[in-house]
């Protein structure tokens, strides 16, 4: 007998994840549908097949702009933010001291701080300090948001590594840096791409922080918002909707996919 | 005096906590020392009026006798009903992934949670395509005779299902890890002890796995209490939330950031206590296994 549930449980459940996933995935096909509709607003009953929105997307100088700036944005976030958690991730998992949990704590708590607040408070320190708004103060607070994410990535993995390997390392004369570079960087490789993708990913996509620190270019999201609000352009930011969406989806998989072969790579005996 | 020891070649030191100072730094300067200048603001020492300031306790005052607090209310009702109706759908999807022995559960748990990697904005545009007033729901409806609903944009009800269709996925993780990791030899010896199954999920399964099922809640009740994207776009003005009201208090025409940093300060203050409360009862729960 199977503990957990009976064969008509079993039946149930499998209906009502089938339903869960339609409710999951329909909207998103639904914008899917809107993008090729031929009409100026999103509704029933649709009206021709056309690729004029994806049209209008690719000469929209202000949506590129835009795009371009969130790229800008997440780059220098992804980069930051994995530095800083490959330091702290080596310096937890390596170092035993006073205070280490109180260390770990605070590099956790971004987790659970509301982004308006998060927003707001670094508006008002920027406004203290006389700092001008820029793409520089958008990446300031989008990576405080994410070292927690490269922190719960990295730490695992570094945890998995055989720590003999370092002391092996160090035995024949490399140095903390070059132990560093030469095994323990290219162990935790597959965690490092991660890591990097999901900052990219979640700085590309953040709103509330962005829109307290923008300065007068735009990112994406903020960019987004504004076309939200006026309905004109709704067909358009749906077909650019279709795109990002399809190129994350596929990114994200693919990433995933790649992390659990190179990881299982790895751990083979050579 | 101890006997001299033989000198060994220092324990390699690959890492020292030294290496902890710049991202701790980080989050000292640019989250700590924000969250002191929000007090600071709060209580009018700093001020965005310029000339002398003092110590004034204006802001904490109208926090308390200007309805802000039925607003938080209001909130917090809905983030409640949000999570919890969130966390009961994933539990069963959680279970049925972790325990039925399906092949393919990490694909599948991939496809729940692949919504949740996806633009927040654009899963909540897709969401105005579908409730609004010539939406899609309200243009099937009218093209088959019936009346269209006008509550569904626009309204405390778009709100939470735009929330709750948002964090779902993301929900169903914390509580398939937990159920993921329960030893299954615990099940089957309460099947031999005549316990049937539903006895086995009240006595076993539920209580092992709660500690996902709260970490679950406030995932889920943390963002969307002070969440103010969502209801700014599908809420209207019966869906304002908390978050709305600190944003609209610094980015309005008249702009008052003593009550907005108080609001905001109030909301830091509540949501320290859920998260400490939890992190107590992991401990206690871990304390009783062990």
């Amino acid at each position: 007998m199977d503990v957990a549930l009976s064969r008509n449980g079993r039946r149930i459940m499998r209906v009502f994840f089938g339903i869960v996933l339609v409710f999951l995935y329909a909207p998103i096909a639904i914008l899917l549908v809107f993008s090729f509709n031929n009409a100026d607003i999103p509704a029933f009953p649709l009206s021709g097949f056309t690729l004029r929105w994806y049209h209008a997307f690719l000469h929209n100088g202000d949506l590129q702009a835009a795009l371009e700036t969130s790229a800008i944005v997440a780059t220098i976030t992804s980069i930051i933010a994995v530095a800083l958690g490959i330091l702290a991730s080596i310096g937890i998992s390596r170092s035993r001291f006073r205070g280490r949990g109180a260390a770990t704590t605070l590099l956790l708590v971004p987790l659970v701080i509301p982004l308006v607040v998060l927003g707001l408070s670094l508006f008002l320190l920027f406004h203290v300090l006389g700092v001008q708004l820029s793409i520089l103060t958008i990446a300031v607070g989008h990576v405080v948001i994410v070292i927690p994410y490269t922190i719960l990535v990295l730490l695992p993995r570094l945890e998995q590594i055989d720590r003999a390997l370092g002391e092996a390392a160090y035995d024949l004369g490399a140095g903390p840096l070059t132990t560093f570079r030469r095994v323990t960087l290219p162990l935790i490789l597959p965690a490092v791409v991660s890591a990097l993708l999901i900052a990219f990913t979640t700085s590309f996509d953040e709103y509330a922080v962005a829109s307290f620190l923008a300065g007068t270019r735009q990112t994406f999201p903020i960019y987004l918002y504004s076309a939200l609000r006026f309905p004109t352009q709704l067909p358009q930011v749906i077909a650019v909707a279709v795109v990002v969406l399809c190129a994350s989806l596929v990114v994200i998989v693919a990433a995933e996919l790649w992390r659990r072969r190179a990881e299982a790579r790895l751990e083979a005996p050579a | 005096m101890a006997a001299p020891v033989p000198r060994r070649r220092r324990r390699p030191r690959l890492a020292t906590p030294a290496l902890l100072g710049l991202p701790l730094g980080w989050l000292v300067v640019f989250l700590l020392v924000p969250v002191a200048i929000v007090a600071l603001y709060s209580v009018d020492v700093l001020s965005l009026f310029p000339g002398p300031h003092s110590f004034a306790l204006g802001g904490w005052y109208r926090l308390f006798h200007q309805g802000y607090m039925s607003l938080f209310w209001k909130s917090a009702k809905m983030s409640l009903i949000v999570s919890a109706l969130v966390v009961a759908t994933a539990y069963p999807l959680a279970y049925f992934l972790a325990l039925s022995g399906t092949r393919r559960k990490y694909v599948l748990l991939l496809l729940l949670i692949a919504p949740f990697l996806t633009s927040y904005l654009l899963r909540v545009l897709a969401w105005k395509v579908i409730l609004g007033d010539q939406g899609v729901i309200n243009s099937f409806l009218s093209s088959v005779g019936l009346h269209p609903l006008s509550f569904l944009l626009y309204s405390r009800f778009a709100v939470m299902i735009v929330l709750g269709y948002v964090w779902l996925p993301f929900v169903a993780l914390p509580i398939f890890v937990t159920l993921d990791t329960l030893d299954r030899r615990l099940l089957e010896a309460a099947s031999d002890l005549y316990a049937s199954r539903l006895q086995a999920f009240v006595r076993v399964t539920l209580p092992l796995s709660m500690p996902g099922v709260v970490a679950a809640f406030l995932f889920v009740f943390i963002p969307t209490v002070g969440e103010f994207v969502t209801p700014s776009l599908v809420g209207g003005t019966s869906g304002y939330m908390y978050g709305n009201q600190i944003v609209d208090l610094f980015q309005q025409g008249f702009p008052d950031w003593e009550t907005g940093a108080t609001l905001a300060l109030f909301l830091i203050a509540v949501i320290s206590v859920l998260t400490f409360v939890f992190v107590r009862f992991l401990r206690l729960g871990e304390a009783r296994v062990a």
